[in-house]
């Protein structure tokens, strides 16, 4: 699914010169969840950056689903960001303005997808992630846990070859968190290949190979034995009724956000 | 992204930012009044100004001789006047004219005015309507009778309440015997109303001793005119070779009174328009301030697959829709003052459709020209600064 080989990316700040990206040898198979870690100014993010067809490397080559990436114009890119590649952000960045249906609609818009369409799309997906009775509502009227199921449902739509996901528990509380990984979980199980930027161990645990950077370079590539379950994890917490069967999580989730509301 | 959608989001973000939209707006507002409403009293005092001038009769024309040249006579004879009526069919009545200033005193005052030495055929060239008695006839003419007829306002005025007509008025040190009142026209215009005394020709040139000054004349109409006029000039100048003669008809000094105020219009409305030229600036500006503020949704835009195009299309139409919604606010102040203006000036208000939709393309355009530059700044961002910036 992801090739990477020999990549480098150098920032020219004037005089100076940073090294972002030394060399870096990677390869992602389809299905694979993948979770890469590493301090602040290792590199992880500009990977990221690259890998989501935001940047552009300073030489060696990526190929996405076949396509060399560095190949392609501003047109191209756009196009393989719209179509390749769904992002899920750390600050979840919906548009505060629209609506969580609107927001999930937008990838389709630029897709050139009618409107009926894009909304038959946008509300089966904002259903998968248990948020069919808030479609008209906007973010700020949503809990963090929401809008961020909001954004995968976004990310999603377009069905893409690969979600992109930086630091996408950070500004959650532990149970959102946790349920947010469990939708990752879930969507891989299914054969969705996830990337996803963490600097917390215990997320990155949750994934089958951690790939560990620093200065730049990809130092250690590990495989997870046993995984976490992120739904164990949930039902470690006691939040979850024992009746939540592993299949139904994702139409539950919002019975979920109810009982832990009683539960403060 | 769809054109729909695009207009559906700049709506959305005049909404949210509804005070600044319409202080923005605001320019282009005035501006699109400021040039519908020039435009449609300009055209409406033109239409006015000719309906004036086709009433007095385009079918008229004028000869004077040209007294830059040093020539031998400085006026027309009465056989000039006579031959020119015997050799041109195509002149329907000609008026021998001379005027100067002169005291006219009635009973009750005197008044320093105009005094009009004319043939007895002026009354039909000038389209008169006497309020009393008649008009001098070309026998009082022939004879040389001292006969007077007075403007009703000069009547009016020198008379008080005592009826004019069958009285004596003097004028300079001599009597005449009024014979008639000429009744005020119903000008548009009525601060131009007229203060005269019209005696005969042949009387004026005994009293005065001076020339024909002018001829006054009209044709059959006012297609003819101007061939009958030339015709009539060069009659006159194989009479008196060497003369210079100057003339003029009512269909030229129309055509050229249409063009001077054209002209106006076309001024008073450029100057409008610089106040639109504004209005876009402040788009612009604003537009600036939207791409600024908007960088983040810029970023998740570009991040979720939009082009550079559809960047660009997105500000320009929200510069459009923002321009666009002024010109129509605008179109309406601007036929509503127009129609104000007219009603005051009691002439018929002329907007025309086509003003009406140049406004709304005009606006368009600025929107388009003002937007360019902000857009394509939105356009140009960087993805990951642009998601970067809070």
């Amino acid at each position: 699914m992801i090739q990477v080989s020999r990549l480098v990316k150098i920032y020219s700040t004037g005089e100076s010169q940073v090294v972002a990206l030394q060399d870096v040898n990677l390869e992602i198979a389809a299905g694979e969840f993948v979770s890469v870690m590493g301090p602040s100014g290792s590199g992880k993010s500009t990977l990221m950056n690259i890998l989501g067809c935001l940047d552009t490397p300073t030489s060696g080559s990526y190929k996405l689903d076949g396509v060399e990436i560095s190949s392609l114009d501003d047109t191209g890119m756009a196009k393989a960001r719209n179509l390749k590649i769904g992002f899920v952000f750390q600050n979840f960045n919906l548009l505060p303005r629209m609506t969580a249906l609107r927001n999930v609609e937008i990838p389709m818009l630029y897709a050139g997808i009618d409107a009926k369409e894009r909304v038959k799309r946008a509300t089966t997906m904002l259903e998968k992630v248990g948020l069919s009775g808030r479609i008209n509502h906007r973010p700020s009227q949503l809990s963090g846990g929401q809008v961020q199921r909001v954004a995968i449902a976004r990310a999603l739509v377009n069905e893409p070859a690969i979600l992109l996901s930086d630091e996408p528990t950070g500004n959650l509380d532990t149970t959102s968190g946790e349920e947010i990984l469990a939708i990752f979980q879930d969507l891989n199980r299914n054969g969705a290949t996830i990337v996803l930027v963490t600097h917390e161990r215990d997320i990155a645990l949750h994934t089958s190979r951690i790939i560990h950077f620093r200065d730049g370079r990809l130092v250690d590539d590990e495989r997870v034995e046993n995984p976490l379950d992120a739904l164990e994890q949930l039902k470690k917490q006691r939040t979850v009724p024992a009746a939540l069967s592993e299949e139904a999580h994702f139409v539950q989730t919002e019975e979920s956000d109810a009982l832990r509301e009683d539960a403060r | 992204m769809n054109l729909l959608e695009s207009i559906r989001v700049a709506l959305e973000g005049i909404q949210a930012n509804k005070l600044r939209s319409f202080l923005t707006t605001l320019g282009i507002v005035i501006g699109i009044a400021a040039v519908i409403a020039v435009v449609a009293i300009g055209q409406g005092g033109q239409a006015v100004l000719m309906a004036e001038m086709e009433k007095v009769g385009t079918n008229i024309f004028f000869i004077s001789v040209d007294w830059n040249d040093e020539s031998s006579i400085r006026g027309f004879s009465a056989g000039d006047v006579q031959v020119l009526k015997d050799r041109l069919p195509g002149i329907t009545h000609l008026s021998a004219n001379s005027s100067n200033m002169d005291n006219v005193r009635g009973p009750k005052k005197k008044k320093y005015c105009t005094v009009q030495g004319v043939s007895s055929e002026y009354s039909f060239i000038s389209k008169m309507t006497m309020k009393e008695g008649r008009f001098f006839s070309s026998e009082d003419d022939g004879l040389g009778r001292r006969v007077a007829v007075l403007d009703e306002a000069l009547a009016d005025e020198i008379f008080g309440r005592a009826d004019p007509v069958g009285n004596m008025v003097s004028i300079g040190s001599t009597p005449f015997l009024v014979i008639g009142l000429v009744a005020k026209g119903e000008s548009i215009f009525g601060f131009s109303e007229n203060v005269n005394a019209y005696i005969p020709g042949k009387t004026w040139r005994n009293i005065y001793g001076s020339y024909i000054s002018n001829l006054q004349g009209s044709a059959v109409s006012k297609e003819t005119v101007q061939g009958t006029m030339e015709q009539a000039v060069k009659v006159l100048e194989r009479r008196h070779p060497g003369v210079q003669y100057s003339s003029q008809s009512m269909e030229q000094i129309k055509q050229s009174a249409g063009k001077i105020t054209g002209i106006m219009t076309l001024i008073i409305s450029a100057i409008a328009g610089i106040s639109l030229f504004v209005g876009g600036i402040g788009v612009m500006n604003i537009m600036l301030v939207s791409v600024t503020e908007r960088t983040r949704e810029i970023g998740i835009r570009k991040a979720l697959g939009a082009r550079r195009k559809d960047i660009l299309v997105q500000f320009l139409i929200e510069s459009v829709v923002l321009s666009v919604l002024g010109g129509i606010i605008g179109m309406a102040v601007g036929i509503g003052g127009a129609f104000i203006i007219a009603k005051v000036a009691k002439w018929p208000p002329l907007v025309s459709w086509w003003t009406a939709l140049l406004a709304f393309a005009f606006s368009a355009c600025i929107g388009v020209i003002f937007g360019l530059l902000p857009a394509n700044k939105a356009a140009k961002m960087d993805p990951i600064e642009a998601l970067r910036r809070d």
